[in-house]
């Protein structure tokens, strides 16, 4: 062993160069290295990079157990978004973004939103066309061989192969197990009833928005917005009643080879329409097939001159403003002359007429002479307070105004007494005669359900035992009158006959006809208004060849009324008591001479 | 006495990220189901729209008029088919039979339940057809 030097007795191991340089002995090795200088420096230098990068690995290594930690616990960072969203939200689907449904009064769907898959297909993916073509026409019928392939043989990369299919297509589509056919999901608005509610309800375009009818009219609130979620729309419509009045309506449109029919139901104490029926008519689920005389709505949208049943207003307002009572009367022996006008009667009676008998037998006449006795001023004033001259208020966009005479002198106040002169729509002649039957108020139409079940009346047009009058004035047409066909045997059906002559390029044809009645029942205390029109009606053998009113709207009337009274929960009166007809009497006042013929 | 306070701190330590982890799987376990649930009710919900969509459609009523005038022998109702409560007439009473109590139900007797139905069609106390009383 050497001698000891001082750095033996240092703590630290160093290295002895000495030992390293002259190889002495075995035990020299271990002896500490001695390091001085720049040596020392760089091994310094070393063991600081070492522990730096050490520490930046164990740094790297808790962040991955952080992380690692964290994605245990947690989850995916993915499903926390939806889980924390749907702790804010609603529980579960019941926010759906759907346009709301529409209903019937009773509940029954109109429309709704479905979500319907399409097909398309991926050409370039396809591996037999031909095959694939035979296989798809055996479930989707509508689809023809022919038409598959030639989209198929296009060159793009996606071909539409059928829009919105029905969930047992697409399960079938999906069994035949083609490759390159997909399915996309679409929103569909889908109105179960067919054409049967079609004018009233309209029609949605393919982004399922409202572009006719209650649909365009409700479209904020069907569709909703972020504040106002979409709430879903109750007609006052009633399926029942509509099919009732589609059904007959369109039976005797083609009995009486019309070019049109129209129709509606009122109800007289609140305004809600039941019933609404213009025909020709569409299919709401796909528009496009139809012309554009099928979606036009005669009952709000066409104005016609309504004919007799403008006599209705004529008497009320006479009666009303007291200018002849009923006793009173006109001589209708000869037509008027006026301005190169010839008023004359459809049915002359060539005599004196009472009042109740100028509006039984529709006399052209009788009616001019009561209104001239008003006054033109004074008529105007009588029809605007029943809403003919304005356009009318209802829920959907489809309204017509009326077109009236350019000059309201005594010539023009003779020939609207009669219903000609001036054209309104079949909707506010219905809703004029709901305020003449109900008491004299005046009520505004709606086609959706008043839940209150009583409307505010906006006017009183008429004074009330006016309207009794009225009413059994009107009774008197369908037990006396023009309209016998009318009768409904039970429900006291009322009401007025209506013959015109279209007016054509600025002058009446005399072979084309509106024909129409307007009626109440029942007439004791009349709960609704039916009204029924034909347009260009011909004749035949069993109407012996007339056109007219009381030939071919009369009997849409009565047998309307049949069918709905049970449903809309009239009971039945027997008309021959002694108390209806007691209630229903009124004084003729004829001057007929009955034993004339001897 | 270091010793045991290392172990039983790693022993805890091990514990608690156990239950931790446990809790959390557990957690995701549900949200699953959660999110599975509320395809499902979504899912529901869109095959109960279409069905009623059907069942309406199904329901038109030019289909049940087609179908009750195949199948049915319903005619429209007349005025003389509808009346009041009042006007049905209570069934003929036999005075034979309820003059003399007899007990409805003893298991000592031979007894059989009266037949209650009235004889002869039930008349109905309206107008008829033609219009006069009946």
């Amino acid at each position: 062993m050497s001698e000891p030097t001082w750095l033996s007795k240092s703590p630290r191991p160093r290295i002895s160069l000495t030992t390293t340089l002259g190889h002495k002995n075995l035990e020299d090795r271990h002896k500490p290295l001695r390091l001085d200088g720049s040596a020392k420096e760089t091994l310094e230098q070393g063991r600081n990079r070492l522990v730096m990068a050490g520490v930046i690995f164990a740094f790297c290594f808790v962040i991955l157990a952080g992380r690692l930690v964290g994605l245990a616990i947690s989850g995916i960072g993915e499903d926390e978004a939806t889980t924390a969203d749907s702790d804010i939200t609603l529980p579960v689907a019941t926010e759906e973004n759907k346009r709301a449904e529409i209903r019937d009064r009773n509940g029954v769907l109109l429309a709704t939103t479905l979500t319907t898959a399409s097909l398309f297909a991926e050409p370039k993916k396809v591996i037999d066309p031909k095959d694939l073509a035979a296989k798809l026409t055996t479930v989707l019928d509508d689809l023809s061989e022919a038409t598959i392939l030639s989209r198929l043989a296009s060159a793009r990369n996606f071909v539409w192969l059928k829009r919105n299919l029905t969930p047992s297509q697409q399960y079938q589509v999906n069994a035949l197990g083609i490759p390159g056919l997909h399915f996309r999901s679409e929103e569909k608005r889908f109105y179960p009833m067919g054409a049967l509610v079609s004018h009233v309800m309209g029609f949605t375009d393919v982004d399922n928005h409202g572009i006719a009818g209650v649909e365009k009219y409700f479209d904020a609130q069907l569709d909703g917005s972020e504040d106002n979620p979409s709430q879903d729309l109750t007609l006052s419509i009633d399926v029942r009643i509509q099919h009732a009045l589609r059904d007959e309506l369109s039976r005797h449109m083609s009995v009486f080879q019309a070019i049109g029919a129209a129709g509606m139901v009122m109800d007289v104490k609140t305004g809600e329409i039941l019933g609404m029926v213009s025909l020709p008519d569409f299919d709401p689920n796909r528009p496009s097939d139809f012309s554009g005389d099928a979606k036009f709505n005669r009952i709000t949208l066409g104005v016609y001159e309504m004919g007799s049943t403008f006599k209705t207003f004529t008497t009320a307002m006479a009666l009303d403003s007291g200018t002849v009572g009923l006793k009173g009367g006109y001589d209708a022996t000869e037509p008027i002359r006026k301005a190169g006008f010839r008023i004359r009667d459809d049915h002359p009676k060539k005599r004196w007429l009472s009042v109740p008998e100028i509006y039984m037998y529709s006399s052209n006449i009788g009616a001019a002479k009561m209104a001239d006795e008003v006054g033109p001023k004074n008529h105007k004033a009588f029809l605007a307070k029943l809403g003919l001259l304005d356009k009318p208020s209802l829920e959907i966009p489809e309204i017509g105004a009326p077109i009236l005479p350019p000059r309201w002198n005594s010539l023009e106040t003779m020939t609207i007494s009669f219903g000609h002169g001036l054209s309104v729509s079949p909707l506010q002649l219905s809703t004029g005669i709901t305020a003449i039957v109900n008491g004299g108020a005046y009520i505004n139409p709606t086609v959706v359900r008043r839940d209150d079940m009583k409307a505010t009346p906006v006017r009183q047009v008429i004074r009330e035992d006016t309207s009794g009058i009225m009413r059994r004035l009107m009774r008197l047409v369908v037990e006396k009158g023009t309209g016998g066909k009318a009768a409904a045997n039970g429900y006291l059906v009322g009401g007025k006959t209506g013959t015109a002559e279209k007016a054509v390029g600025g002058r009446y044809k005399r072979d084309a006809l509106i024909s129409s009645f307007v009626s109440a029942f029942p007439m004791n205390d009349p709960r609704y208004v039916v009204f029924a029109m034909l347009d260009e009606p011909k004749g035949n053998a069993q109407t012996h060849g007339f056109r007219s009113a009381g030939w071919t709207a009369a009997p849409i009337i009565g047998r309307l009324i049949s069918r709905i009274g049970p449903i809309l929960s009239i009971s039945p009166v027997n008309e021959e008591s002694e108390a209806v007809q007691r209630a229903m009497f009124i004084p003729i006042n004829s001057r007929e001479k009955k034993l004339a013929s001897f | 006495m270091k010793l045991n306070l290392t172990v039983l701190t790693l022993v805890l330590f091990a514990a608690v990220s156990y239950g931790l982890y446990q809790l959390s799987y557990e957690v995701q376990e549900l949200e699953k189901d959660l999110k599975s649930l509320n395809v499902n009710i979504a899912e529901n919900k869109e095959s109960i729209r279409i069905l009623k969509a059907e069942w309406t459609y199904q329901n038109r009523p030019d289909v049940l008029q087609a179908l009750a005038s195949k199948y049915l022998p319903l005619l429209l109702i007349a005025p003389y088919q509808v009346a009041s409560v009042g006007e049905v007439p209570y069934p003929p009473v036999d005075p034979e039979q309820y003059s003399v109590p007899v007990p409805r139900y003893n298991p000592h007797r031979d007894y059989s339940p009266v037949d209650r139905a009235p004889t002869g069609p039930v008349q109905l106390a309206t107008f008829t057809r033609t219009g006069s009383l009946q």
